[in-house]
């Protein structure tokens, strides 16, 4: 994020642009773009690869994304990026203008993606602040081999043009490549040249060393001379046909002779006024001097056809047709996250001032007026900021095709993944944390999941796997859910395993089903005696869990031996505000998410028990829960230690139940989550706090982790 | 002021140009980015300039340059093209094209380019 001054750097090296936000926005757009393009390509690709051949749009489009990354990047001058995409486009080139199915595409997909990992990885580089230095030379190799190969194998082949591929090449509306045709020529004839009253002169024109494209500017001034004179004769002359006469002009320069009725000054400043010319020499020359019966060679007339009628312009403005105007800008998320935190401090000081200790007391409706206004437009201005910062999960899920497609190909099992609801937005940070834990137990669905072919005949189940990936909103937070139809979690095994690490904490025949499931998320557990090397290293559900709660999100197994898995994650909609109750302890105050809260009241001394170890709990509708103290457990003096004084507070996480035992409510309020000060989470262990926040009235209140008081975390 | 109108699939090409012409004293009228919008924003708004990219879709910069210039034969077109593009920039300057640059280009190329187009 805060690499601009090697971002500005870049930016100014290709353009010499001036200003620094100029540079770096550019850079932005660039990483952005770039990024986009990426997915897009690598969406295409799988598409295309499970069809086993390439539609001549998907080739187009292929083509024509390769074509604008290697642009960009040669601007931005990552020439390694720059020179791999153009290889791609190359092959692409190639596959676009031969006849399709005559192609062997085997490796295409595998190069594609090389690639596209290849220009990732460099971007990743890039955007951290790294220099971008991964050697492309391999993959470039790799893929002019193939395209050799199939370039071989192309000629090889019987050359009888389809009908089809014959018309394509004839079709002027065709988008294809114009195969070049030679120059028009026709024998001049010499006693017309000399019996004309025109000069004949000769120049010889040296372009700029870096002007590029040497051959085509050639062409361009034969061109422009064929406005006002007869061309006799260039060199080169085969300036569109070989690909070294670029080369050979840039050496030698270019030499046009010409007849022309114009005087020799008006002819030196059409050159002078030519772009790129680093000097040009021109000469009248005597017809006889035409050391030989010269060959005329008359360039194809621009359509420049200026006597054709135009269409009136009324008519054309008249269209029905109007350009879509622009109605999307993209924003830096740095900005967002600023503009977040920024509402954050907005609310926060709207219940500084509403509820401000001074106005205790007083009668005042026209500033309680003035203030509900002030509380319309501050959550108004919360909503379309959080609205803002919402992106649909369809991305991440989009990255699971290509999680699947190695994964299958490497583990030889054959698996569909199934997508709903991709649409379903959450808050861009949030997203940015799913995507690692969506790839873990996606992998594991494929690895640990999925059975084997064979075994899944045997059990009468449909050969081709099935993952699902399902997205939707329940209230504040939204589901995500992966499903698979392998064989299940096996219980029995999990508590083995559990035992045989010293997992367990609890005697096997209390557990219930989802307890025994929620060891899998317990650092280190893995019960496949098989790791391979996607999954199986007990990392990948560590991993889930702790990205999901970082988040403030949830996760949760449900699953059938022989049936399938699935693991639901809930993740709120946002993170930077959220819904709180507020408790005191003593002279504390801390807050609860709303969200893990089940319910608060006032305790009856018979429900309360102690077992004979001392533990103390309390008895709701028929079931037991345990107490927990805040006082005891965060140390804060408090004159409220007898139960019926204070109130209970039950809170649930993971399917875990406690009751917290607190002095009173204050009332539940909106708050903006800080995290701890990192002084504070440097010196000291922090158990049961998840981060602070500011309350109306100034004061902090510490936001209590529930994932610790349920004992998941202990 | 030289009016321009920028068409290019890429955002990163179209802000690339748009910035170095702002710079240099040009208006920049429009953006578009496929040759099919290019074409309608170039009846909307007339610009002296359009500098117009080869590879788009829905509408390549040929054909886009081919619709322009069967509007108004006095369009200038540029043709912003990459190496690997020769015969198609040929066949643009057949079609009508004034000029091309070649990407990546430098700064001082595409403001000669366009200043001495607009002059023409």
């Amino acid at each position: 994020m805060l690499h601009a001054g090697y971002k500005c750097e870049l930016a100014k090296g290709v353009i010499a642009l001036a200003s620094d936000n100029i540079g770096e926005s550019l850079f932005d757009l660039f990483i952005f773009e770039t990024s986009q393009n990426i997915e897009q390509l690598e969406q295409i690709i799988l598409d295309n690869e499970k069809e086993s051949s390439f539609a001549s749009d998907a080739i187009n489009e292929i083509f024509r994304i390769m074509h604008t990354i290697k642009g960009s990047a040669a601007m931005m001058m990552f020439d390694n990026i720059s020179s791999v995409a153009h290889k791609v486009e190359d092959l692409f080139y190639f596959i676009r203008e031969h006849s399709a199915e005559k192609i062997d595409y085997n490796d295409v997909p595998d190069l594609v993606l090389e690639s596209l990992d290849f220009i990732r990885c460099e971007m990743e580089k890039i955007k951290t602040g790294i220099t971008a230095d991964g050697d492309g030379a391999a993959i470039v190799t790799k893929i002019a081999a193939s395209l050799k190969q199939k370039k071989d194998k192309y000629q090889d082949q019987p050359q009888i043009m389809p009908e089809k591929e014959a018309n394509d090449v004839n079709n002027a509306n065709d988008q294809k490549l114009i195969i070049d045709k030679k120059p028009k020529k026709r024998k001049a004839n010499r006693e017309k040249i000399t019996e004309d009253n025109k000069n004949t002169y000769k120049a010889h024109v040296y372009f700029e060393e870096d002007c590029q494209m040497e051959s085509l500017r050639s062409f361009d001034i034969i061109n422009k001379i064929y406005q006002f004179a007869e061309v006799i004769e260039y060199k080169p002359g085969d300036i569109m046909e070989n690909d070294n006469s670029a080369s050979i002009i840039r050496e030698r320069g270019f030499e046009v002779t010409f007849k022309t009725a114009q005087n020799i000054t008006d002819i030196d400043e059409f050159f002078s006024k030519l772009l790129f010319l680093r000097k040009h020499l021109l000469k009248e020359i005597a017809a006889f001097d035409l050391h030989q019966p010269a060959e005329v060679v008359t360039p194809e007339m621009p359509i420049e056809n200026k006597t054709e009628e135009k269409q009136p312009v009324a008519n054309a403005t008249t269209d029905t047709h109007t350009a879509p105007i622009a109605t999307m800008i993209n924003v830096n998320v740095a900005k967002l996250d600023k503009l977040m935190d920024l509402v954050g401090e907005m609310v926060i000081s709207e219940a500084m001032v509403v509820e401000n200790p001074d106005l205790k007391g007083l009668e005042i409706e026209n500033f309680k007026k003035a203030s509900r206004q002030l509380h319309k437009i501050t959550s108004e201005l919360q909503d379309t900021v959080m609205s803002i910062r919402m992106v649909p999960l369809a991305d991440v899920f989009q990255k699971m095709h290509r999680v699947m497609r190695d994964m299958c190909k490497k583990l030889g099992k054959d698996v569909k993944l199934e997508i709903i609801g991709e649409d379903t937005e959450a808050d861009k940070n949030i997203i940015t944390h799913l995507s690692d834990p969506l790839m873990h137990l996606v992998r594991n669905c494929i690895d640990h999941g999925i059975e084997s072919e064979e075994d899944r005949v045997r059990n009468n189940k449909p050969k081709t796997g099935k993952v699902t990936l399902e997205a939707r909103n329940a209230g504040n937070d939204v589901l995500v859910i992966v499903r698979d139809d392998g064989m299940g979690l096996d219980k029995n095994k999990i508590l083995a395993k559990a035992k045989e690490n010293g997992l367990l904490n609890k005697d096997s025949s209390e557990m219930s089903d989802s307890e025994v499931y929620n060891l899998i998320f317990i650092p280190g557990f893995s019960t496949n005696d098989n790791i391979t090397e996607f999954s199986g290293r007990g990392v990948g559900m560590d991993v889930v869990t702790s990205n999901i709660e970082e988040v403030g999100g949830s996760v949760s197994i449900d699953s059938t031996q022989g049936v399938g898995t699935a693991i639901t994650i809930k993740i709120p909609l946002t993170l930077a505000i959220i819904d709180g109750m507020n408790i005191q302890v003593g002279d504390s105050l801390y807050t609860i998410p709303t969200i893990s809260i089940k319910e608060s009241f006032f305790p009856k001394q018979q429900d309360l028990l102690t077992d004979p170890d001392g533990n103390e709990m309390i008895m709701v509708r028929g079931q037991c829960y345990a107490i927990v103290r805040l006082h005891q457990c965060l140390n804060v003096k408090t004159e409220v230690t007898d139960f019926t004084q204070g109130i209970f507070i039950m809170i649930e996480q993971y399917e875990k139940t406690v009751c917290i035992f607190a002095d009173e409510l204050i009332g539940q309020q909106q708050v903006v989550v800080k995290t701890l000060p990192k002084y504070i989470k440097n010196n000291y262990k922090i158990n049961g706090l998840a981060g602070c926040t500011l309350l109306g009235n100034g004061g902090i209140s510490l936001i209590l982790d529930v994932g610790w008081f349920t004992g998941y975390k202990k | 002021m030289t009016s321009v109108l920028i068409v290019d699939d890429a955002a990163f090409m179209r802000m690339a140009i748009r910035k170095v012409l702002e710079k240099n004293g040009f208006e920049i009228v429009g953006e578009a980015e496929n040759g099919e919008i290019g074409y309608q924003k170039y009846i909307q708004c007339k610009p002296d300039v359009v500098t117009m990219d080869i590879t788009m879709p829905e509408m390549t910069g040929i054909d886009a340059l081919k619709q322009i210039k069967k509007f108004d034969a006095d369009a200038k077109v540029v043709m912003v093209s990459a190496m690997g593009q020769e015969s198609l920039v040929r066949e643009a300057i057949m079609s009508g094209a004034k000029s091309f640059i070649v990407k990546p280009y430098k700064e001082e190329h595409i403001v000669q380019t366009l200043n001495s187009i607009a002059m023409q």
